[in-house]
């Protein structure tokens, strides 16, 4: 269960790292499910065309940031309304990918490549000795540690770099930064494709561990990552938190499914729904928080 | 977003050389996709540009998509103007589809009357709760309103799907649909043997009903001014925060009734997927329109056009796909963004602050 937990999480993390740098630029990318879409597709094309798993998940990531490139065109370069050009890349990747498909194997569904290399797990055979450690840790696919690896490095470059600073300051005083002569329109450019190529990663990380290609495989992974943003209270520590919790629920639900005989059917809206439940509890729970500093800062 | 809950969004707005250049490039792309995907480009393109017009069946089932498509519009615009994001649409015309032919199934020997009022009323009131919801989070908790409409859209129509083709499907039927509700409820058909009907010229009449209210009552102008700019409504005395949930319930209610003309009006039965898609259209149908209630007539008449004419293409020739979600994307990259040549060029590159 926790091994599974953690298995589910990474595409979540992964997303979700890098939509924290168009986040704390001040964009909320809804943007993140079809760029996911994006990155799922051409991750696994490349990687059966080549046979490299590498090259699998390079082209995901280009897929994704040169799909955030055509959304930082629109969106910023155009000033187009974010939101509205945001579900435009979610339904450019949704409605095209199905075209795509059906010009290059004749079939919008399901697309199977026997020939793709297997992901390899890592650090099968550790062991500490503690079994839920061990399934946390150890033999997880080589993607696990890659989002791992991230949370560090999105750390250190958010906040101990000059660009993370900026990248930062853009989203919290953009007026003062743009007096300080940052180019705060190019930060956030650089942030948005920053999240493109991550969701791509994330895209390839899911369909490249798979092996098929399944209509609408992001399943609502960038929603779920957009959420974790919060849940994580805009951190890499607390994002990582916020994904493996959402991984663990969705393994129990995926557990709870065999012994309380839920339809297949209804499970598929099961991680919308604890995600939004998720997202009400936490920003409930936080505007009583400020309503209690605000009180303890006017009385105290 | 979590930092500032009191915020709101410009509505998105669209002017009329984006308008046109948007629709254009839609008809472009779409042109592009029938010559390069379709085995028989000339047939195809023959059937999307002339075949909603080809005979009264179609020609009356594209009169009947634009009237659906003009109440879920004219609801994507009640938020949009009020500057929230109801992006949960699609679930709740969905939703409030099977709530109404439910009720229709539930009360078989009502009379009309009653039995197509409850329905609306139940399907519209669903709508609103759906919506309504996410709006009074938003108000008690700044919870962003954009996510959880769309969440939990998300979530309810799989479920709505499964009540439709498990506990509620019609096993006489080859289709994965419910029963058919009773001959009385039905709307009058106006243009047999099309679906066209009665819904269409209540829809009409909501129009002008949407745009006084939006233009000749104070509620309608306090409504706008808070779209426009939160700050300044509040500095001049409107009480804001009836302009969160209030905007969203009504959406909702839009598209609830929406949801439930389908049923009454056009399907009589809740289909697996029936209204799927119908509220992401209706955005793009709300931002053509530019969340004008009048404008929104002719915007609701040009997409279903489009619709029905790739519908046509796709039954004409074995262009097995749907071309929808990429006309909407199309719509959605070009509708607000400013692409006025002038402005282009006149402006400082990346020097544009707003983003």
């Amino acid at each position: 269960m926790i091994f599974n937990a953690v298995e589910i999480m990474t595409p979540i993390l992964l997303a979700a790292l890098g939509g924290l740098f168009a986040e704390l630029a001040g964009v909320l990318n809804i943007a993140l499910e079809g760029l996911i879409l994006a990155g799922a597709f051409a991750g696994i094309l490349a990687g059966a065309a080549s046979g490299s798993l590498v090259v699998g998940m390079l082209a995901g990531a280009l897929a994704g940031g040169l799909l955030a490139a055509v959304f930082t065109f629109f969106s910023i370069r155009l000033r187009a309304n974010i939101f509205i050009t945001g579900l435009a890349v979610n339904l450019l990747a949704a409605g095209s990918i199905p075209f795509i498909s059906t010009w290059m194997f004749g079939t919008k569904g399901v697309l199977r490549f026997p020939d793709l290399p297997r992901l390899p797990r890592l650090l099968e055979g550790v062991t500490s000795g503690v079994g839920f450690i061990d399934s946390l840790l150890f033999g997880h696919s080589a993607t696990v540690y890659l989002a791992w690896l991230l949370v560090p490095l999105a750390l250190v470059a958010l906040y101990r770099t000059p660009f993370g600073l900026r990248l930062r300051a853009v989203g919290a005083r953009e007026d003062s930064v743009i007096i300080a002569g940052v180019d705060a329109v190019a930060y956030r450019r650089i942030a948005v494709l920053i999240s493109g190529v991550a969701a791509g990663l994330a895209g390839a990380a899911i369909s490249l561990r798979l092996g098929v290609y399944l209509p609408n495989i992001s399943a609502g992974r960038g929603w779920i990552a957009l959420v974790a943003i919060y849940l994580g209270y805009r951190h890499p520590i607390g994002i990582l938190i916020a994904a493996l919790l959402f991984g663990f629920t969705e393994s129990l639900a995926g557990a709870a499914q065999g012994l309380l005989a839920i339809p297949g059917t209804v499970l598929l809206g099961l991680p919308y729904a604890i995600t939004v439940v998720a997202m009400i509890t936490y920003s409930a729970l936080r505007a009583r928080g400020q309503r209690r500093r605000r009180f303890m800062d006017a009385h105290f | 977003m979590a930092e500032k809950p009191a915020a709101s969004r410009a509505p998105p707005r669209a002017q009329t050389p984006e308008t046109v250049v948007a629709l254009l490039a839609a008809l472009l792309v779409t042109v592009l996709l029938l010559v390069f995907g379709s085995p028989n480009p000339a047939r195809a393109l023959r059937a999307f540009f002339l075949g909603p017009f080809s005979n009264r069946y179609y020609f009356g089932n594209m009169l009947d998509g634009a009237g659906l498509l003009l109440i879920a519009g004219l609801g994507v615009s009640a938020a949009f103007r009020a500057g929230v994001f109801n992006l949960g649409g699609d679930g709740q015309i969905y939703i409030a589809g099977l709530v109404a032919a439910v009720v229709c199934l539930a009360l078989p020997q009502a009379p009309a009357l009653i039995g197509i009022v409850l329905a609306l009323v139940a399907a519209v009131a669903v709508g609103m709760l759906l919506a309504g919801v996410c709006g009074l989070f938003k108000y008690l908790w700044g919870t962003d309103e954009l996510i959880t409409s769309f969440l939990i859209s998300a979530a309810i129509v799989p479920s709505v799907s499964y009540l439709i083709v498990g506990p509620l499907r019609n096993q006489q039927s080859n289709l994965l649909t419910t029963e058919r509700i009773a001959e009385h409820f039905r709307l009058l058909r106006l243009l047999p043997p099309s679906n066209l009907n009665l819904a269409l010229l209540f829809a009409l009449l909501l129009a002008p009903l949407a745009y006084f209210l939006l233009y000749h009552t104070v509620r309608g102008y306090e409504l706008r001014i808070t779209g426009l700019n939160r700050e300044f409504a509040r500095y001049g005395g409107i009480a804001i925060g009836a302009y969160t949930a209030m905007p969203m319930a009504i959406s909702g209610g839009l598209h609830g009734l929406s949801g439930a003309f389908a049923v009454l009006g056009t399907h009589h039965a809740a289909i697996q997927g029936f209204t799927i898609g119908l509220g992401w259209n209706a955005i793009a149908v709300a931002l053509i329109g530019r969340n004008h209630p009048l404008l929104i007539i002719p915007a609701a008449l040009i997409f279903a056009y489009m619709e029905a004419g790739a519908k046509a293409a796709m039954l004409h020739t074995e262009f097995s796909f749907e071309l929808g979600a990429i006309i909407q994307a199309v719509i959605f990259f070009m509708i607000t963004a400013q692409v006025a040549l002038p402005r282009l060029w006149l402006r400082p590159r990346g020097r544009s602050t707003a983003a």
